[in-house]
């Protein structure tokens, strides 16, 4: 008998939003003790921080530019490499329940077998995994969520946030106190929620498996991820009246614009208004319009959410142990990217590779029984991504993992990442919309400072860039790209860039725009 | 409003690929998601494996330029669309099928692009593996 994985993500949760790393308004006790039971990553990255590239990072073990989802709305191809069939093949029993997104979410013409199966709730899964019951953030669509909202609980749909508006276009529609958009008082009870149906749905799908099973579960809540419309039943946990503003949030307005002016220029078309380039940030809301206690809303709604995420986590791991699994369970907790909440007054996500979207919280906390000489408390500082998540559920599995995959081994710890060269993190950004925009963003994390340089585009010449220095400047608002003083820095970490990044071979057809 | 184009070079005669493409009924057999059609004046309803219906009119079935016309009217969220077929003799073995789309709102086009590409390749597959008479 092996060891059990169970795989938590989340959807677009910033580093700071557990108390493990500092977080002070959400109450994440379950996920906190995986941080004091366990090994924390200080700088883990996603490889594209949108959510189809950066999914199909962690189930392929692969680079962007290798399993070719370069922008949302791509699918992966069916036939590409799954770390759920290497673990199936060595004998695992497999899931994903909860968002999968490896397939594109808007589907009329059911073209796509995640849509299908949740269509139709058939749960026999493909990609390796032998069991699928799939959600995202509503009840619109074809998940497996939106059938049981749709069969059991059809006067539920209209409570949630209607994402997409009449011209398709993700929607601005105020909401909350505060008038900020995609806030809705949302009054679907909280046991119908999708949050609590992923822990419901994998404890049944637990329930039914052998005592002497080996089995990888990937839960995947939707949230935090916008629409921000959690039960209204739950709002009473944090009055946005009390928050404070988040310190990425210049209150100034000319300190704000002036950070945002020192940055490429689709940084301040977006915040004016004029350039949206990436399709889920809705396309008429204008970030110059965001108030202050929108920000406090929308964080708070996030907060609550995380909160709800935290106490789903917390019955799961109940009917774990009520198994008897729990000495022999592996928990690895991550996100597929981050989300501004406020910084530089800006929400949602885009082509903008800052902390705020490329740090994630990420945690392993191996088996108690594995023992193996890990210190089961350790903070790795060294960078790490997201394609290093399938080699090493592979080798909690006691599976070489294949050559396929591009990533290696989480570090346990920082000798451990010295050892093995985690020296750097690279995140890519492509992204061609119906209108002809085009924007690509490459970008590098190593010794403390993120540089990112700008392919041409329609926007960009191709001697844009950034250039953080992540120690001096953590809320990266001083862009040392030109600064001459930086010059061979900059230039140091650019050949390094061009050494290790993986450029895509093809940019596939995107079949929708999410 | 977005323009997107397809097209696929089919190996057989230009009157074979128009028998299909200019039969407005015989969509069900190389579009996908389509589960049912019918036709009626120039009206045509699609059926989508979703349940859903698609309403269409037709606006041009021209056999002498071997071109089929028509526009979504309902119920997807499309306030501007026209889709255009046209079989072309072009000197070259076989003939090109060329499929081109007009659409508002823009998102529309991403859906539209992969399921277009995805319909003329099953479509000059269905020809290049059977004879008319086959089917």
């Amino acid at each position: 008998m092996g060891r059990k994985i169970l795989f938590i993500t989340t959807d677009q949760m910033r580093y700071d939003a557990i108390g493990a790393n500092g977080g002070n308004v959400a109450r994440t006790p379950n996920i906190d003790s995986f941080a004091a039971n366990g090994i924390s990553y200080d700088r883990a990255q996603p490889q594209n921080v949108v959510c189809m590239p950066s999914r199909s990072t962690m189930v392929t073990g692969q680079n962007v530019g290798t399993h070719g989802v370069w922008m949302n709305g791509v699918p992966l191809p069916v036939e590409s490499p799954s770390v759920a069939a290497v673990l199936s093949d060595a004998g695992y029993r497999t899931a994903l329940i909860g968002k999968s997104h490896f397939e594109p979410l808007l589907d009329p013409f059911l073209r796509f077998e995640e849509n299908r199966q949740g269509f139709a709730g058939a749960t026999e899964g493909h990609r390796g995994f032998d069991h699928m019951e799939l959600a995202t953030h509503g009840a619109a669509g074809f998940t497996h969520y939106s059938r049981f909202i749709r069969k059991e609980h059809p006067e539920a749909i209209g409570m949630f946030f209607q994402v997409l508006d009449g011209d398709l276009e993700v929607s601005d529609v105020p909401g909350g106190d505060s008038g900020a958009p995609q806030i809705k008082h949302n009054a679907v009870p909280r046991d119908w929620y999708h949050t609590d149906w992923v822990a419901d749905r994998t404890i049944s799908w637990l329930d039914g498996l052998n005592a002497d099973d080996d089995w990888f579960c990937w839960m995947s809540f939707p949230d935090p991820h916008h629409p921000w419309d959690p039960p209204e039943s739950e709002l009473h946990r944090v009055d946005w009246r009390e928050l404070d503003l988040p310190v990425g949030y210049p209150q100034n307005q000319a300190e704000r614009e002036a950070i945002i002016d020192s940055k490429p220029r689709h940084w301040r078309l977006w915040y004016d208004g004029t350039l949206v380039s990436n399709y889920e940030a809705p396309g008429k809301w204008v970030p110059a319009t965001l108030t202050a206690d929108q920000i406090r809303e929308v964080n708070a709604m996030a907060h609550i959410e995380n909160e709800l995420i935290d106490e789903a986590i917390g019955r799961v791991l109940a009917a774990i142990d009520a198994k008897g699994w729990s000495e022999d369970l592996d928990i690895v907790f991550t996100t597929d990217h981050g989300e501004f909440q406020g910084d530089f007054g800006l929400l949602f996500k885009g082509p903008y590779h800052v902390d705020s979207l490329m740090r994630l919280p990420l945690i392993w906390r191996p088996a108690p029984s594995a023992g193996g000489g890990i210190d089961a408390t350790a903070r790795v500082s060294q960078p790490v991504g997201l394609l290093d998540l399938a080699p090493t559920f592979c080798t909690i599995a006691g599976v070489q993992p294949p050559e396929w995959m591009e990533g290696h081994p989480l570090p346990i710890d920082d000798a451990d990442a010295v050892a093995r060269g985690f020296e750097r993190v690279t995140t890519e950004w492509d992204s061609r919309q119906p209108d002809g925009t085009e924007i690509h963003l490459r970008t590098i994390m190593r010794d403390n400072f993120v540089c990112t340089t700008y392919q041409p585009g329609t926007v960009h010449d191709g001697t844009e860039g950034e250039l953080y220095d992540l120690v001096l400047d953590p809320l990266q608002q001083v862009n040392l790209w030109d600064d001459p003083e930086r010059r061979a820095l900059r230039d140091e970490l650019l050949i390094d860039l061009a050494a290790n990044f993986v450029e895509p071979r093809e940019f596939r057809h995107a079949e929708a725009p999410v | 409003m977005a323009t997107i184009r397809s097209h696929v070079r089919v190996h057989r005669s230009a009157d074979d690929v128009w028998k299909v493409v200019g039969d407005p009924t015989r969509i069900v057999q190389w579009f996908p998601g389509v589960t049912a059609v019918t036709v009626e004046d120039n009206i045509r309803t699609l059926t989508l494996a979703a349940g859903l219906p698609v309403f269409e009119e037709i606006v041009t079935l021209d056999n002498r330029m071997r071109r089929f016309q028509y526009r979504i009217t309902g119920p997807l969220p499309v306030k501007y669309h026209l889709g255009t077929m046209d079989v072309i003799e072009d000197g070259e073995p076989g003939c090109l099928l060329m499929y081109s789309t007009e659409i508002s709102p823009d998102p529309m086009a991403f859906v539209l692009d992969g399921v277009i590409s995805e319909g003329i390749e099953n479509l000059a597959r269905m020809l290049n593996d059977h004879t008319e008479d086959e089917r």
